[in-house]
């Protein structure tokens, strides 16, 4: 199929995914029991902004229209204000986005990245000491409890050891800092971005490195491995260039299967770490009965979810020649 | 002297429950610029002796003893990095389209590029990307397709691709594998066609191994019957199927159509192929043969010479 | 197999099939050490019942030591410490491994017998049925199930365990009716499917009498991989103080040495959960490695992506 048919069928898809849930959302928050009003509305408002805050949602209007004003203030970025903080939702959920985008992908990139290249190596060292050591290293560090690692690792290294800060984005000395220049404030995210990163990696790369590790031998089997061994080629380049790119694909496709269990994962590192991303807001806004906040988080959540589904699909597809085509 | 001379070859392969005798005692030999042709049902050991010569015998597979002398230097026990100058620039390989012998994830013309990259690296891009467009020409495959991949390229397309792959550093000898296997009659026609013609354009041997009999009739000067890993009857093509000797070339011949189309009767083999873990200590094929004798359960048979050209291994032949 | 050939005749193939399944399962290094792991945590199950009997001071959510008010280390009365209120850590950690499988196991049956209803429907019924049940699959295979969950206890209030474990159970089928659905397309062609049709079967006959005695081993494969994930989303709510109050489980007694501030102070505290959340998480997973690959290697790719 082309490949700009095949992105526009996706994301056709993904909107009817989205609106679902749009829509399954709204019906959860009308029907659920208490009073869905207490929900929309802050308590601690002015009667007078209680009362423009009701007509915007259409409180007093039958299901149906408030299911239109709700999709309309969806798709006009309408999402209330947040009890808690006490501003306009979308404006809370923009500044987390680009630190939970920044969290998420650099560690599922990393830990794709060094879990393919470790399934590499173990498969060439099938049965030998150094196959043990990193399948059950994999198995260990994927079926560790998140949180728990998250704890022991800001026990030793931010507590015990102080490399890393225990918690949060930014240290203020050096953002509060007119001198600091922009790779002073990115080395002091970095240094930051240690340890909730190494938790996600810790949490994901043996997934991939089994995966790797058991396609690679799969593959090694293929006809075509055979045919480049009897042209000659050196074993390495026979791994890395006709092995490795189509062991790869089963990872691809398992990265994008598991999105939904590495955002619950991401959720509870920013929760931790006090990472300041979308899933720590959906906690805490829970947590504190922020509905308008907990609302829009999920549904941001949702979104970044399936268009990182898209990306992944996109992903597959430009590695693989039979889909491409 | 002869390009390749293989004599005694036995290759056993490691299973769990003993030694499988893949292929027993083989010994023959090819000169320059002839067909020689395997013809066995699966599991008789020629593809075994194929990957054998390529030293691309699996793991657990092991030569026992025999040597393998190609061009005079000696294959078996050959160091892997020597080994590696030797496959693809002086023996090629034809595999079996259809098992996906092509990488799905890399451009045709790429795969076939490569051979020339690795043995002859001292080449320009344009050098060799002219060569690439040359064997495409050579084999019929059109130019606006080399850069396609192999999933778009239809089953004929893909083999002969593969040839071209083969072709590409110029070979003394070509093993060919099944080649027409799974492509339809005539497709497979035209490449065996182009085969006999490629070789003796070049002057390449080739090895050519088939379970189907009337393919290597077509193409080979000579024919080697396989059968429970050994050669059971070898000689020059017409004597081997105007005079068949051993049992189970003729039976082999009954069981396919005629290529002439006289009306014959397809007969198929009764019995099956024995045990190579613990094989018979007599003939191979006597539990099948209609005429074995007594001597033929217990004693091992030896060659019998029906002409200078033409060989046999049985007990009643003679 | 070729090696059944001289079979005892006092044993049914399904025996014999399970008692050469077993014996390569047991070979398995995986399995061996998953399955030894398993019944520790079984005993630990087991004996949570023994500490509330001896003194109530050892019960894991009531008993509180009246000598002690704060978290203290290990004792000769009390072998782990106690929490911040002076409850016995030892007693809880029993108590949570009886939690830990009884969410665990509840959750994948239901689960699996959920997505083997679902997929065996799908199958058979095809066209619109089938469309519909397997993108509703789709669309709930992408939600996080952890966060679904978060706001479903905002809407609902402080979520039961019983109701957690349905929760779960409710957005963890799609993996497997996929598995079942396809099993099922393929079973319908049989000739004895066919066969119950013309001998005027109903179709709830045919799914119940004829289907599911054939998928249903193939979907419990399923069922480790399925606790796993039960555990950890169990745990991780409770983590983060969205558990079920009343009952004791890991994840708790991690939510209080978090929310306490005794991480950097009592690692007797913070260490046992943790370890114990991990190593049944880790035993239940290989179990799982184990066997597929005793059954179906197969299926080891779609199941790993949990």
């Amino acid at each position: 199929m082309e490949p700009r048919r095949f992105i526009f069928r996706r994301l056709i898809q993904i909107f009817v995914i989205f609106f679902v849930i749009l829509t399954v959302l709204f019906l959860l928050f009308r029907l659920a029991p208490g009073d869905p009003i207490s929900r929309m509305i802050d308590p601690d408002m002015t009667t007078e902004d209680a009362e423009r805050l009701r007509e915007q949602l259409g409180l007093d209007e039958p299901l149906w229209v408030q299911y239109v004003y709700y999709v309309r203030n969806f798709f006009t970025g309408e999402f209330g204000t947040s009890f808690h903080y006490g501003q306009p939702v979308v404006k809370i959920i923009w500044d987390r986005l680009p630190n939970t985008v920044l969290l998420f992908t650099s560690s599922i990139i990393l830990s794709a990245f060094v879990g393919v290249f470790l399934g590499k190596i173990a498969s060439w060292h099938k049965g030998g000491k150094i196959d043990s050591v990193l399948t059950i290293g994999a198995l260990v560090t994927h079926t560790v409890f998140l949180p728990w690692l998250a704890l022991i690792l800001i026990w030793v290294f931010a507590y015990k050891l102080a490399w890393f800060p225990i918690t949060g984005m930014v240290s203020e000395e050096v953002w509060l800092d007119p001198e600091a220049g922009i790779v002073a404030k990115a080395l002091d995210v970095f240094h930051h971005m240690a340890l909730p990163l190494c938790t996600l990696f810790l949490i994901h790369f043996g997934a991939y490195l089994l995966i790797m590790r058991s396609s690679m031998l799969e593959t090694l089997k293929e006809d075509y491995i055979l045919t480049a061994r009897a042209k000659g080629l050196e074993e390495r380049v026979i791994r890395n260039r006709h092995a490795a790119p189509n062991a790869a694909l089963p990872v691809v496709t398992s990265i994008g299967l598991s999105l939904a269990f590495s955002i619950n994962g991401g959720a509870l590192t920013e929760t931790v770490f006090t990472w300041p991303g979308i899933g720590r807001e959906l906690v805490f806004s829970v947590s504190h009965n922020d509905y308008p906040l907990a609302q829009a988080s999920f549904l941001l959540i949702a979104i970044v979810v399936l268009l990182s589904n898209l990306v992944v699909d996109v992903l597959y597809a430009y590695l693989d020649p039979r889909i491409r085509y | 002297m002869a390009l390749l001379e293989v004599d005694n070859l036995s290759i056993g392969y490691q299973t769990r429950n003993g030694t499988f005798q893949a292929v027993d005692g083989v010994s023959f030999s090819l000169e320059s610029g002839r067909s020689l042709g395997f013809v066995g049902e699966s599991g008789c050991g020629k593809t075994t002796l194929g990957l054998a010569l390529m030293g691309l015998l699996p793991p657990n597979g092991r030569i026992r003893q025999g040597s393998i002398r190609f061009e005079g230097e000696e294959l078996v026990g050959l160091p892997e990095d020597r080994m590696r100058t030797i496959r693809w620039r002086k023996i090629a390989m034809v595999f079996q389209a259809a098992m996906n012998a092509l990488n799905p994830v890399h451009r045709v013309a790429d795969q076939v590029a490569e051979a020339i990259f690795t043995h002859e690296p001292a080449l320009s891009r344009e050098e060799v990307n002219t060569r690439v467009e040359g064997l495409f020409q050579l084999v019929g495959v059109p130019k606006d397709r080399m850069r396609d991949y192999p999933h778009q390229y239809s089953g004929g397309m893909k083999q002969r691709a593969v040839i071209a792959m083969a072709l590409a550093c110029r070979p003394r000898l070509i093993i060919a594998d099944e080649p027409t296997t799974a492509l339809d009659v005539i497709v497979q026609d035209q490449i065996l066609e182009e085969t006999k013609n490629l070789q003796q354009q070049f002057g390449i041997s080739i090895i050519f191994i088939s379970h189907d009999i009337s393919i290597v009739a077509d193409v080979c000067h000579d024919i080697g019957i396989m059968y429970a890993g050994q050669i059971v009857e070898y000689g020059a093509r017409e004597e081997v199927f105007e005079t068949p000797v051993h049992p189970y070339t003729r039976a082999l011949l009954a069981s396919y159509p005629t290529l002439n189309g006289t009306i014959s009767r397809l007969k198929p083999i009764p019995g099956e192929t024995p045990n190579l873990i613990s094989p018979p200590p007599g003939c191979r094929f006597c539990d099948r043969c209609p005429g074995a004798g007594k001597t033929c359960v217990t004693a091992r048979p030896s060659w019998v010479e029906i002409s200078p050209r033409h060989k046999a291994l049985c007990h009643s032949c003679s | 197999m070729e090696r059944d050939g001289h079979k005892n005749k006092t044993r049914s193939p399904q025996l014999e099939r399970f008692l050469e399944g077993w014996s390569i399962f047991v070979q398995n290094p995986l399995g061996k050490i998953g399955l030894t792991l398993l019944v520790c945590f079984g005993l630990m199950a087991a004996c949570s019942f023994i500490p509330p009997l001896l003194d109530p001071m050892y019960d894991p959510m009531t008993g509180v030591d009246p000598l002690i008010t704060r978290s203290v280390g290990p004792s000769s009365a009390h072998w782990l410490g106690t929490d911040f209120m002076g409850r016995d850590i030892l007693s809880q950690l029993l108590a949570g491994a009886r939690v830990a499988f009884m969410v665990g196991v509840s959750a994948a049956v239901m689960s699996i017998l959920l997505g083997c209803a679902i997929g065996m429907f799908a199958g058979y019924m095809g066209r619109v049925v089938d469309t519909l049940l397997m993108r509703t699959a789709d669309m709930i295979m992408v939600m996080p199930t952890l966060l679904v969950v978060l706001i479903l206890s905002s809407l609902f209030g402080q979520l039961n365990i019983w109701t957690i474990v349905l929760i779960i159970a409710l957005f963890r089928w799609p993996g497997v009716s996929r598995v079942i659905r396809a099993q099922t397309l393929s079973l319908k062609q049989r000739p004895f499917i066919e066969a119950a049709k013309v001998a005027g079967a109903s179709h709830m006959r045919i799914i119940f009498m004829h289907i599911m005695p054939n998928v249903l081993p193939l979907a419990f494969l399923y069922m480790t991989f399925r606790v796993t994930s039960a555990i950890i989303i169990e745990a991780a709510l409770a983590f983060l103080g969205f558990g079920d109050p009343g009952t004791v489980s890991w994840g708790m007694m991690l939510q209080w040495v978090w929310k306490t501030g005794h991480m950097f102070r009592a690692p007797y505290w913070l260490l046992p959960p943790g370890l114990c959340i991990s190593l049944i998480t880790l035993s239940f997973y290989m179990l799982g490695r184990a066997m597929d690959e005793v059954l179906d290697p197969r299926l080891r790719k779609e199941a790993e992506a949990e």
